[in-house]
């Protein structure tokens, strides 16, 4: 499989067959950072996978019975086995595939990482709203400092915990469970809104050197024109970029 | 377990000293669903714990230290780590201590019972419109409400406090003309559930 470099199925596209033994699909697309968590675990653990890219703005009928609100990501198995939710699917995957285990084994330790990732829960949806703002040309310095507040948050567990990543000194799920949001910040437009925590900007340079991070890491230039032609409307804009 | 019925601790009482070994404390409210959680798998695995209610309405500010977000369930074991987030809580004692399972070991199966729970976690929090159906009332609305109803006949109505969208939402029903033509007063269900438990044939006529 060329990875994920495949046209987004959309309206009036025949639904895949079922997933090869021994391979596990997921739905996705290209830019979504949900769909990147899943995508990083898969590579992360080296786990066989075919990915089909799904058209947000014009989803397929046959996609319906793969996610009843048609959302991505979503893991399809061998035995028509579906997982949805990225962090059930990274989690899954975890437990699912032998190798190297990204949550850690202690119970307490996996129930830190759990409650960091509700500490991260505003995350997604301020980045979102910022970069609508800004598209928009409207102002959005009130989700600024709502952002740069749990930014605050998120470097106070690291200053703490005096440690490179948030799992401890090695990279771990927590890590790839964040790092979608912290990659876009920069295309987003909103990447000032970490000068005031450098404990976090270290982690983003540290996971900037992670070969998983850097295998799935988006060209600038390609997620900017995918930014123009999604705010434009423009049904192509999650194909941008392939040839 | 001892403190499950033990009054509440609120602002200006003691710290709690370090939870002793071969114990698990849990920091709870015995009217709240979501502590209920914790305390039903506790129970489930027999596991040896002790129980600390807060007083939710006036609440000590030591608890601070204990879950910075000012909710319960938290664990605390002897070891001073603590846990909160009540499915969390449940999680970790179930990985934690031996005995049954009660999380499938299967991979998928476990994650079907988290998929679940995301559906009914966003029942709950409601979190992106006024109503189930989007910014006006609906269907949906009218099908979920007879239980919201009766949570204030059941005396549990603090832990909405969880919840601010959810109680938003009861407040904006009680004021459908629909919904407040069709209510029934808390004294009434009350009196209904009381007389119901005791298998009373007067029950259902309660209030005629």
């Amino acid at each position: 499989m060329s990875g994920d470099a495949t046209k987004a199925l959309g309206k009036g596209s025949s639904a895949p067959g079922p997933v090869p033994e021994g391979l596990i699909r997921i739905y996705s697309m290209r830019f979504c950072p949900y769909s990147h968590r899943t995508r990083l675990v898969l590579k992360a653990k080296g786990i066989r996978h075919e990915i089909v890219n799904i058209n947000l703005r014009n989803k397929p009928e046959w996609y319906y019975t793969k996610h009843p609100l048609g959302q991505i990501p979503v893991l399809e198995t061998s035995q028509c086995q579906l997982i949805y939710e990225s962090v059930i699917a990274c989690e899954y995957l975890d437990d699912a595939y032998p190798g190297r285990k990204l949550f850690p084994c202690d119970p307490y330790e996996r129930a830190r990482q759990k409650m960091l990732s509700e500490l991260f829960c505003k995350v997604p949806q301020l980045t979102k709203e910022c970069l609508v703002a800004l598209r928009c040309r409207r102002e959005c310095t009130d989700l600024k400092v709502a952002l740069r507040q749990e930014f605050c948050n998120l470097e106070e567990i690291l200053d703490y915990q005096n440690t490179t990543f948030f799992g401890g000194d090695c990279i771990s799920m927590i890590d790839y469970l964040l790092w979608p949001w912290f990659e876009r910040l920069d295309v987003y437009g909103i990447a000032d809104c970490v000068s005031h925590t450098p404990a976090l900007r270290l982690w983003i340079a540290s996971m900037k050197q992670d070969p998983t991070v850097c295998a799935l890491l988006t060209d600038k230039s390609i997620f900017q024109g995918y930014l123009s032609l999604y705010f434009q409307n423009n049904p192509n804009a999650f194909d941008f970029g392939l040839c | 377990m001892s403190g499950v019925s033990a009054r509440s601790l609120a602002k200006g009482s003691a710290p709690p000293g370090p939870v002793p070994e071969g114990l698990i404390r849990v920091y709870s409210m015995r009217f709240c669903p979501f502590a209920e959680r914790t305390l039903l798998v506790l129970k489930a695995k027999g596991i040896r714990h002790e129980v600390i209610n807060i007083n939710l309405k006036n609440k000590p500010e030591w608890f601070f230290k204990k879950n910075p977000l000012g909710l319960v369930p938290v664990l605390e074991n002897s070891k001073g780590q603590l846990i909160y987030e009540s499915a969390i809580t449940c999680e970790y004692l179930d990985e934690a201590y031996s005995g049954k399972k009660l999380l499938p070991e299967d991979p998928y199966e476990k994650a079907c019972q988290k998929m679940i729970f995301e559906l009914f976690s966003k029942v709950l929090t409601n979190k992106k419109t006024a109503f189930f159906g989007g910014n006006s009332l609906s269907m949906i609305d009218y099908l979920i409400w007879p239980w919201l109803e009766r949570l204030e006949a059941l005396e549990l109505n603090e832990c909405v406090d969880h919840t601010p969208k959810l109680k938003l939402w009861m407040a904006a029903m009680r004021k459908d003309p629909t919904v407040s033509a069709v209510l029934i007063d808390v004294k009434a269900h009350k009196g209904f559930i009381d007389l119901y438990l005791q298998n009373s044939p007067e029950a259902c006529d309660y209030g005629l």
